[in-house]
């Protein structure tokens, strides 16, 4: 009776379309930019000359690169280490109020869904100089104006900010799913032993949603590794090149430098980056919250 | 005292709201001010006067309508798609008696969440060109479609290895084959898990800059995000006009978003959890 | 979550996958892409082809509220062209300069699919396309019309002897000055170096910017630093980077690159500078914050009734940076180029119908007339010879006037850095040794060690 579903001309129907798509943008594309990594071709002329590892020794001596991967690392830690403590503070005081839930979910879920590229230019316009609003909240304060996006020691912490502004309402989101699901019994029976409400937090609701955080942390990474159309509508990657991340700085080299083998060999150091990125977190932190079930 | 313990999360709540809100606002008050130095003047209130002007010429330098309605087919016609092909390839590994290859492929497909797609830009933009469909829509349509297979694939496939098996099994008896059971039976299931993945490829789409910007050249094909971008570039001396721009092309997200939030959150959330 | 553990096999696996995969896709950078020169012919009938319309794409950059002049001058040469061939559209797509120039065309050549028509910069890209066979031969064409000679010049668009592009107009570098303010002051346009320094610092005491400054964009404050390195260490030194006869950090070049340094610090750019697009530039000046625009003679078409600078008609003067004490070289030297013009897709050779509407166009284009009003409607200097008393009766805007006196006195004049040093190099000043020098993260010595290494680099990978 099973044998409708043992067709394997159906079944080879059924995977091929998905299977063919994966294989041209998933799979051939790597292999590409493995081999274009080893040319100096420029992606004009017709034939790319082989150069060895020359493109991958100049990407790892390059003080630009470095500056590129450091701050896709800010981008990390500034997600782990302030986005995600947030995220769990206004999660629990979403989860904890009584009125109003409704108003706060759907309002500090609304960033997430504009474009990056429109939050981009409505945030340039907060950082601008002299009419944004920043300046001005600033000025209230007799604070000098500040040069947000050009100025090097704020450009990168202006990007940043703006990432957060967008994505932690997300998050906030889907923690609060995860509270909400939590059995209510066990908070109450906590709370009729006399818990706090801050008690209850640290001990009942945090341990129980540690998959979650887990998982917001991996998404964080995901993202912050594909960090480029905001860096790019903000600030280009300037002041000289300073909130540059890797992926503007193939992008810069690929097309605008004449440097299309340069450009994958960057990529393909994205790509081992986020390999090695995932591998911790697997064995870091996924590890260990596997042990946590509800 | 208590009172004040009771307030005290809404105090802090409310003032959460008001950095995630006022910077829209700010937009909108601004959009109605004359010119920049309307906005320098008075950058926190309501303008004593309403330049609606701004909203005309917007309207007319931005092209928002054409940029729009681009946006929306590519979105839309992107997604249904990927959910299509995704959901064939589910049924295929999750209900049909292949195995061992099935373990094999979901599991490739699982890398393919892995992969940066940002940093593949390079080479898909070689692959289009060798496809011929630089500068149309399929340049966007296309690679839309497949990257969104991966995360579709997942939760579709998860969902439909939850379905109990003897729906189906009942199904091969009334003597239904296997694109019968599919389109007949599982499909019509696993709607509320498409809603979800529609809505986050939906977004995915709407809001994608990157091959947008490099893909497409010709004016009349942008996308809404690279018009934006464009008209910003090109009008960035005149914050109130640029303010209007912003408007039209964040009132329709949040029109939609204002129906269908529950929705929205609902698919959204769920998809990344159960990944 | 359990599926990943089996992850790291799966990868191992996809990669073994796509080797296979990727012997089948080595082959693939054959025909297609190398497109150019041959003409192919179409075995169509001749009475078909004409019923038949057809489209020219035509990439421009005339976008934007100060370009509505120039972009009216394409509209009048793109409706007469369609006129004279039969089914011909035009279809326009207008691209900011920069983002044309730096992403667009190159992303499009090297995808082999650039418009049919399109904005070309003349050195250096117009060489690496042609070296490519991505750019149309327009020797022939420009003969047939018998304008080979017409033009001041076509070095910056030929490559091995022949023409692959056709400047639209020339221009200059200099100080726009705000001359209300100067009258006011009772000052002239300044003679030396030092009275140009004393004004600078005159208009800082005054409570107003000194010079306009958007350096988001890192040729706009280098127009101002090519021509300081041109007093300092003479105009022909940027010739003689690519062949390694003069060095970036050249003692002169860094102290022209001090020079900068000095007048940022000193406060006489806008505030900010880093984080303005250009746009924001003109605005500036014609808001009447700043006193001084270094700029273009291009952007003398912002002065005219209708346009942004309105306002400042007959009160904006044009003058060449002073001579510096001890500079090398000729003194008077300001930046003169005819870089800017029209290119054409090698693809159009083969579909004989499009040959001959670039012919149209071109012909409609490149004309006195057209010249004419470029030079009359938007300030263009002429990029053709034109008959001196024709020139002489058609400018009387007093700006213009002048402008070309302020041309015609210096006794040479030099090209804009970018046209002679390699895209490397062009991308280590703008994009970040200049905003660098600007931001105070770098100093002006380590600014020229930091352009020679990269000169260096390009120069040996040219051999």
């Amino acid at each position: 009776m099973n044998k409708a579903l043992k067709n394997p001309a159906l079944y080879v129907l059924f995977i091929l379309p998905c299977l063919i798509l994966f294989a041209m943008f998933f799979l051939y594309p790597i292999v590409s930019s493995i081999r274009f990594s080893l040319t100096s071709w420029n992606g004009v002329s017709s034939d790319p000359k082989f150069i060895g590892f020359d493109n991958f020794v100049k990407a790892l001596t390059e003080k630009r690169f470095w500056t590129a991967v450091r701050n896709n690392g800010y981008f990390i830690l500034f997600s782990c280490g302030i986005q995600v403590p947030l995220i769990v503070f206004f999660s629990l005081l979403i989860a904890h109020v009584k009125k109003l839930k409704g108003l706060y979910k759907t309002a500090v879920f609304l960033p997430s869904i504009m474009s990056t590229a429109v939050i981009g230019i409505l945030w340039g316009f907060i950082y601008e100089p002299n009419i944004g609003l920043l300046n001005n909240i600033l000025k209230v304060f007799g604070i000098e104006p500040l040069y947000w996006l050009s100025d090097e020691k704020y450009a990168m912490l202006s990007i940043l900010i703006t990432n957060a502004w967008q994505w932690t309402g997300f998050y906030i989101v889907m923690v609060l799913a995860a509270i909400i699901s939590i059995p209510r019994e066990l908070d109450e029976a906590a709370a009729i032993d006399g818990a706090t409400a801050v008690q209850r937090a640290f001990s009942i609701t945090l341990p129980l949603i540690k998959p979650i955080i887990s998982v917001v942390i991996m998404l964080s990474i995901a993202g912050a590794m594909k960090a480029a159309d905001i860096v790019i509508v903000m600030t280009k990657g300037g002041p000289a090149g300073s909130t540059d991340v890797m992926a503007t700085y193939m992008i810069k080299y690929a097309i605008t430098n004449f440097k299309y083998g340069y450009g994958n060999s960057i990529s393909v150091l994205i790509f081992v980056f986020t390999l090695i990125l995932t591998a911790l977190y697997q064995l870091l932190i996924a590890r260990r919250s596997e042990r946590i079930e509800y | 005292m208590t009172r004040l313990k009771k307030l005290l999360p809404h105090i802090v709540l409310m003032a959460y709201l008001l950095v995630i809100l006022f910077p829209f606002l700010f937009v909108l008050f601004s959009s109605v001010k004359k010119d920049n130095n309307a906005i320098a003047l008075n950058p926190f209130g309501i303008p004593k006067q309403f330049a609606l002007g701004n909203y005309v010429e917007a309207w007319v330098n931005a092209k928002i309508s054409t940029y729009f309605f681009n946006s929306l087919y590519i979105s839309i016609l992107s997604a249904v798609v990927s959910i299509l092909i995704a959901a064939m390839f589910a049924f295929a590994i999750t209900r049909m008696r292949h195995f061992k290859i099935s373990a094999l492929l979901s599991g490739l497909i699982l890398v393919g969440m892995l992969i940066p797609n940002n940093a593949l830009m390079l080479p898909i933009y070689l692959l289009v060109r060798k496809l011929g469909i630089l500068d149309t829509h399929l340049a966007l349509i296309i690679p839309y479609i497949a990257n969104a297979l991966p995360f579709s694939v997942i939760i579709l496939a998860a969902f439909m290895r939850s379905l109990p098996g003897e729906i189906e099994e009942a199904a091969v008896m009334d003597g239904l084959k296997a694109q019968g059971i599919f389109a007949r039976i599982v499909v019509p299931l696993t709607v509320p898990a498409m809603v979800t993945v529609f809505i986050v490829n939906f977004l995915g789409n709407w809001n994608e800059f990157l091959l947008a910007n490099y893909f497409l050249s010709n004016d009349s094909l942008r996308t809404l995000p690279v018009g934006m971008v464009q008209f910003r570039d090109q009008y960035q001396m005149n914050y109130a006009q640029m303010s209007a721009g912003i408007v039209y092309s964040v009132v329709p997200v949040i029109v939609i978003y204002a129906i269908l939030q529950e929705k929205i959150i609902e698919g959204v959330t769920a998809g990344s959890v159960k990944g | 979550m359990k599926m990943k553990r089996s992850l790291m096999l799966l990868i191992s696996l996809c990669f073994a996958a796509s080797l296979a995969l990727s012997g089948c896709g080595s082959d693939n950078k054959s025909a297609g892409e190398t497109g150019g020169g041959s003409s192919g012919t179409e075995p169509k009938t001749e009475e078909a082809q004409k019923a038949e319309p057809f489209e020219l794409t035509l990439r421009h950059t005339q976008v934007g509220q100060d370009k509505e002049k120039r972009f009216a001058i394409l509209q009048d040469v793109v409706k007469k062209t369609e006129g004279e061939i039969e089914g011909l559209t035009f279809k326009l797509d207008g691209v900011e300069s920069d983002v044309n120039r730096k992403e667009k065309l190159r992303g499009e050549m090297a995808a082999g699919n650039p418009p049919d028509i399109f904005d070309l910069f003349g050195s250096p890209d117009s060489k690496v396309y042609a070296k490519e066979g991505k750019l149309l031969d327009l020797t022939p064409i420009i003969e047939e019309l018998g304008i080979k000679d017409k033009f001041s010049s076509l070095e910056p668009f030929t490559y091995e002897g022949k023409v692959y592009g056709l400047p639209i107009g020339g221009s200059g570098e200099g100080f726009f000055y705000n001359k209300e303010y100067y009258d006011k002051k009772g000052w002239a346009p300044p003679k030396t170096f030092a009275e140009l320094e004393e004004q600078l610092a005159a208009i800082k005491a005054d409570g107003k910017v000194p010079m306009a400054a958007a350096s988001k964009a890192g040729w706009v404050p280098l127009m101002l630093t090519n021509h300081l390195w041109s007093r300092y260490a003479g105009p022909d030194i940027t010739n003689k980077f690519a062949t390694g006869e003069a060095k970036w950090n050249d003692p002169n070049m860094v102290k022209a690159f001090a020079k900068h340094k000095e007048w940022v610090d000193k406060g006489y750019f806008k505030k900010g500078e880093l984080g303005f697009e250009y746009a924001e530039y003109t605005t500036q000046f014609t808001s009447g914050e700043a006193i001084l625009m270094y700029d273009g003679t291009w952007k003398s078409s912002v002065f005219k009734q209708g346009e942004s600078g309105e306002g400042m008609i007959g009160k904006v003067g044009f003058f060449n940076l002073p001579p510096v004490d001890g500079g090398v070289g000729d003194q008077t030297a300001l930046m003169r180029d005819v870089n800017n013009g029209y290119g054409f897709s090698s693809a159009v050779a083969k579909d004989p119908r499009k040959l001959e509407a670039v012919k149209a166009f071109i012909k409609n284009m490149f004309n006195e007339e057209m010249q004419i009003r470029g030079l009359v409607e938007d300030g263009v200097l002429p990029a053709m010879k034109l008959d001196a008393s024709v020139l002489e009766s058609s400018i009387t805007d007093d700006l213009m006037k002048q402008i070309v006196d302020v041309l015609n006195t210096a006794q040479s004049s030099f090209p804009a850095f970018d046209s002679l040093v390699q895209a490397d190099v062009t991308t280590e000043i703008s994009n970040i040794q200049i905003q660098k020098l600007i931001g105070n993260q770098t100093t002006p010595e380590k600014m020229g060690e930091a352009l020679q290494k990269a000169q260096e680099e390009a120069n040996s990978l040219e051999e």
